[in-house]
């Protein structure tokens, strides 16, 4: 058990102020404040590092997402770092992700006690981040009617499209921390970026948890089937979410909803309450329970949930269910062989790149997605 | 910092308005605000406090029922700051005072919230390499008793001048000088309205200081960035004049160590808080 566990934030005009705390006997003074900081800025990426201060033993958690905020936790003479540092890093991203809802309804001392930790991000929050970031999208983009290309000249392309400077790999990013693209040397002087999945971002219909509620929740059942009913295929003349119509017809709900979902599961809250959900109708108090949330941040994901008809809420029995599941699939794109096979024909790609490509189909379609 | 507090009624009607700090041209910019009035009528705001740039000003504005609001602050100003206040203006006139002006009544009382609500926090930030006599300056400006012995300062160090400046609270932030806080510079001075780039007046040091210049402007291009030549009781210190054309910006010669001199360094902060950067001038 940590000695102590304190929220720093550095304020543009107050300087240091230190949010939380717990115990609340637990006094900092202005130096060890500073140098907190001081160790944390040496790293830019989400970290937990440790820094010895003033006799302390401090471990110090930050990420980029939000700049100038500190968790840290001053550790036990017995404790070892390398120990605790997964249980650190999860109740840091946690503290932090609550911090930016609603600073002073933190319970540091719940969270704390019950070692409530927040995951790294799923596969699916990783997928979600594709959409978030224009330019990765673009690139998605680009490799569908491609399959596999130079980095160079994507590099050229991309460029043209933003008329902007943009950093290849940047843009690159959360189409490689997902697995959808692969970039790989072939040869000694081209680099290639290989397209080995697709994704489609849709809302399925909830049937788990209509299933569930149907055996365990009759009082709902009924009524919950008509809510999901008429967001999918309402009476004519409505047309309902079709997720499978083309971009280019006007009832296609993806383009202006895509986003929306990506947002809902990148955002690690949401997703959190919304996967719970999955499964079964929950009463808050129960995906409070499940996730290991504060039941008032909770409910207000579960607010907002409902605002973006994702959730619904049954007042009377106060039961809150799924009305749409947001997901993000990954699937083989079976379209890239004619491509890859037109591509070697017109000498545009070399043998081996196209055997290469074939391969890193192969092994990404054998993982488990 | 606010510089001036209007609120107008459904024609355009002036129903307050209080000066705080010289602005742009009265006349004009009171024609312009009623003319803006107008044409907020034909829109919807929706309850939110929105700016636009005018010169070296920025005007905020809010509509509530047939009441406009407004400020004219600086463009270095902290925008969540000034929407804050906004807010609190908006908030305390349509409780107290928005039956008042409707029936034409004096607004008694409405003048003293609104100086409770205008003041506004100003960051100074105070930068330079290590020994140059920041801290020394901090010390100057607070009217403390200076420390006989130097100890570097770790990180930052932060702290208000004791009286406030019209209707502005200074907040000085004191920057380690120390290359290894180096990394630290560009996160500290964010949303600073003036930096004091501080030098000790020797060619070596004005040269390294050339870098400051580039980063403040990089990093706070609203501020406004004035030099201090400081240890001008050193035979080997440059002129003020000199240090400021090797700066390219205005500067002001300093003896830390002297209190005399702390009278004419709050005037120098006062005129750069107060003018904004567009009227930077060498005095």
């Amino acid at each position: 058990m940590p000695e102590a566990t304190f929220v720093v934030h550095l304020d543009d005009f107050q300087g240091f102020l230190v949010k939380q705390r717990y115990p609340s006997t637990l006094t900092l003074n202005e130096k060890v404040l500073n140098l907190i900081f001081y160790e944390q800025q040496k790293e830019n990426k989400e970290n937990l590092s440790l820094a010895e201060i003033e006799g302390l033993r401090i471990a110090i958690f930050s990420s980029p997402q939000y700049p100038k905020w500190m968790v840290c936790t001053v550790l036990g003479a017995e404790e070892e770092f390398d120990l605790v540092t997964e249980g650190l890093a999860g109740s840091g991203r946690l503290i932090l992700a609550l911090m930016n809802e609603d600073a002073d309804a933190v319970n540091l001392e719940e969270i704390v006690k019950a070692g409530s930790i927040l995951e790294k991000t799923s596969e699916e929050q990783k997928l979600a981040e594709i959409f978030l970031t224009p330019s990765s999208a673009l690139l998605l983009e680009r490799m569908q009617a491609e399959g596999v290309e130079k980095a160079a000249k994507l590099s050229i392309w991309l460029k043209n499209q933003v008329q902007d400077e943009v950093d290849l790999r940047e843009a690159m990013a959360p189409l490689m921390n997902s697995g959808v693209v692969k970039v790989e040397m072939i040869g000694k002087t081209a680099e290639m970026v290989f397209l080995v999945k697709d994704i489609f971002g849709y809302r399925a219909p909830p049937v788990e948890s209509i299933k569930k509620a149907s055996h365990t929740l009759p009082a709902i059942a009924n009524q919950y089937n008509e809510y999901v009913t008429s967001f999918f295929s309402p009476p004519p003349p409505n047309k309902g979410y079709n997720p499978t119509l083309p971009f280019t017809d006007p009832n296609s709900p993806i383009l202006e909803d895509r986003e929306k979902i990506s947002r809902l599961l990148a955002d690690s809250l949401n997703y959190m309450v919304l996967d719970a959900l999955r499964t079964e109708p929950l009463t808050a108090g129960e995906v409070a329970l499940k996730t290991a949330l504060p039941e008032s941040i909770v409910k207000k994901v579960l607010w907002s949930l409902e605002a973006s008809k994702v959730a619904v809420h049954f007042e009377d029995e106060d039961i809150w269910a799924l009305l749409t599941n947001p997901r993000i699939e990954s699937f083989l794109p079976e379209y890239v062989l004619p491509m890859i096979k037109k591509k070697v024909s017109e000498k545009e790609i070399t043998p081996q790149i196209a055997r290469r490509h074939l391969e890193l189909l192969m092994q990404s379609c054998g993982e488990p997605t | 910092m606010i510089r001036s507090v209007y609120v107008l009624g459904e024609q355009g009607n002036m129903l307050y308005s209080k000066d705080y700090a010289k602005s742009e041209s009265k006349a004009d910019l009171v024609e312009f605000l009623i003319n803006l009035t107008q044409f907020l009528g034909t829109v919807d705001l929706e309850n939110k406090t929105e700016f636009m740039n005018v010169a070296i000003s920025r005007i905020f504005f809010a509509q509530r029922d047939s009441f406009t609001f407004m400020f004219v602050a600086d463009k270095a100003d902290d925008s969540t700051q000034i929407e804050e206040k906004m807010e609190q203006l908006v908030d305390s006139f349509m409780r107290d005072y928005a039956n008042l002006a409707s029936a034409n009544q004096p607004l008694d009382g409405f003048d003293d919230k609104v100086d409770e609500i205008a003041v506004t926090m100003v960051k100074v930030a105070i930068l330079g390499f290590a020994g140059v006599g920041k801290t020394t300056t901090l010390h100057l400006l607070r009217g403390e008793t200076l420390p006989l012995v130097h100890d570097p300062t770790i990180g930052v160090s932060i702290k208000k001048l004791p009286e406030e400046v019209e209707n502005a609270n200074i907040v000085l932030w004191d920057l380690a000088g120390q290359s290894r806080f180096s990394i630290l510079w560009a996160k500290m001075i964010a949303n600073a309205q003036v930096v004091i780039i501080v030098t000790d007046s020797t060619l070596e040091n004005v040269l390294r200081s050339k870098k400051l210049v580039t980063l403040v402007k990089d990093e706070v291009p609203d501020a406004k960035v004035i030099g201090i030549a400081n240890k001008q009781d050193l035979p080997t210190a440059l002129t003020p004049e000199r240090v400021g054309q090797i700066l390219g910006i205005p500067t002001y010669e300093l003896v830390a160590i002297d209190i005399s001199y702390r009278d004419r360094l709050i005037q120098i902060i006062r005129r750069a808080i107060l003018e904004g950067k567009a009227e930077a001038k060498v005095a």
